[in-house]
C-alpha cells in the first residue's frame, strides 16, 4: 500500500480517538464555561479500568461495557460534589479544582497499578491485521476507527434528531433561558458531565492499547485536546470531528517528514487560529 | 485609620528585620529554600498584576520565567556578564518577548486569551527544546554565577550563599516594591478599572490596547527578573523552567495566595514552596496531598489564604467587640 495512504489512516485513527475525547469535554464546555483539565484523567481512569476487567475477566468486549460506564459514573460525582459548589467563584476556582482533581486520581492509579506502563490483552479477532487497498493495516486501529464513528453517529443523532438532544444544544447556547423554561439545567449539567465522562472512558478503553497504558498518557494527550476542541470552535461536536482529523494528520504527516517539529505545528494552527478566527473553525461567535 | 496604618508599618518593618537576620537564624541548608521562596514571590507579584488587578487569566508566564532563565545563563556563559548586568538583560529580553506576544495578546480577553497565552509558550517552550546547540535541550545549561562587580567599588563574591541571599532580597524586595507603587499610578488602577468594565475605559477615552499591551510586558518583565534569579541561583537552566507545568505552577500558586489582594501571591508562593519541600521529604505521593488542599481551598476558601487570613481577622474583631481602627 502507498505509503501515504497509510499516513492519511494513521492521521484518521489519532485523529478520531481525539474527538472521542474532545466531543465530551467540548460539550462540557459550551454547558459549564470551564475547560475540564481532569478529562484526561478520566481517559487514564477508563484505560486502567479495562485493564483490571480484563485481567479479572478476560473479556475485551465487558471492559468496554464496564470501564466508561464507571468512569462516567465517577464523572457524575465529581461534577455533583466538588464542582457543582464552585460554580459560583468563578472560572479559575472550576479550572484549579479540575486540576487538583486530576493530580489525585494520576496518583491513585500510580498507587493502585503502579508506573510501568501496561499491555491490555485485546482479543483475537481486533489483533493481526487485514488487507485493504492492496496492503495490510492493524485490524485495532480500523477498530478504534469504526468505534469512533459509531459514536459520532449515535451523538450526531441523538443531539441533532432527538427531544433530549434539542434540549441540550438550547443548554449549551443559552442556559439562562432553558431554566426559565421550565428545565432542570442542573440535572442537564450532571447528565451532560457523566456522558462526558463516559465518552472519556470509552476513548480510554480503545486508546489504551494503542497508545500504551501509562499514570502519564491523560496528561500526554490533554493538550492535544485542548488545540482540538479550541480549533473546531468551543461546543460543537462537528468542528471537533473536523479539528480532531486535522490534528491526527498533522501529526502522522509531521512525523512522517518533520518530526522536530509536529509540537510547533501544532500549535502554530492554535495561535493563527486564535488570532484570526478567535470562535474556532466551526464555532459560533457569542 | 491612623492606628491601623501604624501596625502596617510595623509589619513592614517586622518582616524586613526578618529577611535582613534570616541567615543567622536558619542553616545554610534552610536558607536555599528561603531564597526559592522570595524568588516565586516575585513571580506570583508580576504575574497578579494580570490575574488579579488585570483579571486576565494567563497561561504562559512560564515562557517569561523561562527566558529570564536562559537569558541570564546565557549572557554569563558566552559574554562574562557581570550578576546584575545579567539579571537585567534577562529581564529586558523577558520583556521584548512580552512585546512580541503581548502585540496579539492585548486584543483578548477571557478564554481566548488564556490559550493564546498557551499556544505561545508551547511555541517558545519548542524552541528551548529543540534549539540544542544553544540551549542545550533537555540536558539544560549549566553556569557558575558570576560575583557581582560595582564599578569604582569592586566585586563582592557570590558563591557564598549568604551574600546571594541578600542580593536576592535586594532585588526581590525593590521589584515588589515598585509593583506596590504601580497599583497606586494611573497606570496601575486603570489596570483594576479594566478588569470592572471595560466599556467604560474606553468611553473616557483611554487606548485600552496599548494599556494592556504596557501592563502585559510590565508583567513579563518582572517574571523574567525572577526568572534570571532563579537560573542564577540554581547555576543552571533547562526546559523545566519553561514548559507548560511551570506556568500551572505560576497561577497556582497566585491563586492560592489569594489574588484580590496585593500581597496574598507571596503567601501563597511561600506556602506552596515550604509545602512542596515538606511534603516531597516527607512522602512520596505528596500529588494527593497537593491536590487535596487545592480541592479544599478552592472550595472553602475561594479568595485564597490572603482571604481566609482577613475573614478570620474580621471575625476575632467582632468576636471580641474590638473597633476596626
Amino acid at each position: 500500500m502507498d505509503i501515504l495512504l497509510i499516513q492519511i489512516l494513521h492521521g484518521l485513527v489519532y485523529g478520531m480517538l481525539l474527538f472521542l475525547l474532545a466531543s465530551g469535554l467540548t460539550l462540557i464546555f459550551g454547558l459549564m464555561d470551564v475547560l475540564n483539565f481532569a478529562h484526561g484523567a478520566f481517559y487514564m481512569l477508563g484505560a486502567y479500568f479495562s485493564f483490571s476487567v480484563v485481567l479479572w475477566t478476560g473479556q475485551f468486549w465487558l471492559s468496554l461495557i464496564i470501564a466508561p460506564l464507571l468512569v462516567g459514573s465517577i464523572g457524575m460525582f465529581t461534577e455533583r460534589v466538588f464542582l457543582r459548589k464552585v460554580h459560583a467563584y468563578g472560572h479559575i476556582s472550576e479550572l484549579l479544582l479540575t486540576f487538583g482533581i486530576a493530580y489525585i486520581l494520576e496518583d491513585v492509579v500510580k498507587i493502585i497499578w503502579g508506573t510501568e506502563p501496561l499491555k491490555v490483552k485485546i482479543p483475537a479477532i481486533l489483533s493481526g491485521s487485514l488487507s485493504i487497498l492492496g496492503g495490510a493495516y492493524p485490524i485495532y486501529r480500523l477498530f478504534i476507527l469504526v468505534v469512533s464513528l459509531l459514536v459520532f453517529a449515535f451523538l450526531f443523532l441523538i443531539l441533532f434528531k432527538t427531544r433530549v438532544g434539542i434540549i441540550v444544544r438550547a443548554a449549551v447556547a443559552k442556559k439562562e433561558m432553558v431554566g426559565a423554561l421550565g428545565f432542570n439545567v442542573p440535572l442537564i449539567f450532571l447528565l451532560l458531565f457523566g456522558v462526558g465522562s463516559w465518552l472519556a472512558g470509552i476513548a480510554g478503553v480503545i486508546g489504551g492499547p494503542y497508545l500504551t497504558t501509562h499514570p502519564g498518557m491523560g496528561a500526554a494527550i490533554l493538550i492535544d485536546l485542548f488545540i482540538v476542541i479550541v480549533v473546531g470552535g468551543l461546543g460543537s461536536i462537528q468542528g471537533a470531528l473536523l479539528a480532531g482529523i486535522l490534528i491526527g494528520e498533522i501529526r502522522s504527516f509531521g512525523i512522517l517528514f518533520l518530526p522536530q517539529f509536529v509540537l510547533f505545528f501544532e500549535f502554530s494552527l492554535l495561535a493563527a487560529v486564535l488570532i484570526f478566527k478567535p470562535e474556532g473553525l466551526l464555532g459560533e461567535s457569542k | 485609620m491612623t492606628q491601623n496604618r501604624v501596625w502596617n508599618w510595623l509589619l513592614l518593618f517586622g518582616l524586613f528585620l526578618l529577611l535582613a537576620v534570616m541567615p543567622k537564624l536558619v542553616s545554610e541548608f534552610r536558607l536555599n529554600l528561603v531564597i526559592g521562596m522570595l524568588i516565586y514571590s516575585l513571580v506570583a507579584i508580576g504575574y497578579n498584576m494580570l490575574l488579579g488587578q488585570g483579571g486576565l487569566l494567563s497561561f504562559g508566564h512560564a515562557a517569561y520565567f523561562g527566558m529570564g532563565a536562559y537569558t541570564a545563563i546565557l549572557v554569563y556563559k558566552h559574554w562574562g556578564f557581570s550578576l546584575l548586568s545579567g539579571i537585567l538583560a534577562g529581564g529586558v529580553c523577558g520583556a521584548l518577548l512580552g512585546v512580541l506576544f503581548g502585540v496579539f495578546l492585548a486584543r483578548l480577553r477571557g478564554l481566548p486569551f488564556a490559550l493564546l497565552s498557551l499556544a505561545f509558550n508551547a511555541l517558545i517552550y519548542v524552541v528551548a527544546e529543540k534549539w540544542r546547540t544553544f540551549t542545550g535541550g533537555e540536558e539544560g545549561l549549566g553556569m557558575r554565577r558570576p560575583d557581582l562587580s560595582i564599578p569604582g567599588f569592586g566585586s563582592i563574591d557570590m558563591f557564598s550563599t549568604v551574600n546571594f541571599y541578600y542580593f536576592v532580597v535586594i532585588i526581590v524586595v525593590l521589584c515588589v516594591m515598585y509593583c506596590w507603587f504601580f497599583t497606586k499610578t494611573p497606570l496601575g488602577r486603570i489596570n483594576v478599572c479594566l478588569r470592572e468594565n471595560e466599556g467604560r475605559v474606553s468611553f473616557i477615552g483611554y487606548n485600552i490596547y496599548m494599556t494592556r499591551l504596557l501592563i502585559y510586558i510590565i508583567s513579563a518583565f518582572f517574571c523574567s527578573i525572577a526568572g534570571a534569579l532563579a537560573s542564577s541561583f540554581q547555576e543552571f537552566v533547562s526546559t523545566a523552567t519553561i514548559n507548560l507545568d511551570k506556568s500551572a505552577d505560576i497561577l497556582i500558586l497566585t491563586f492560592v495566595g489569594g489574588r484580590g489582594i496585593f500581597w496574598g501571591p507571596i503567601l501563597g508562593a511561600c506556602f506552596l514552596t515550604y509545602l512542596n519541600d515538606a511534603l516531597s521529604t516527607l512522602t512520596e505521593h505528596w500529588a494527593i496531598i497537593q491536590g487535596a488542599i487545592f480541592i479544599a481551598l478552592v472550595m472553602y476558601a475561594p479568595d485564597g489564604l490572603a482571604g481566609l487570613i482577613l475573614r478570620t481577622k474580621n471575625w476575632l474583631f467582632r468576636r471580641f467587640n474590638i473597633e476596626k481602627g
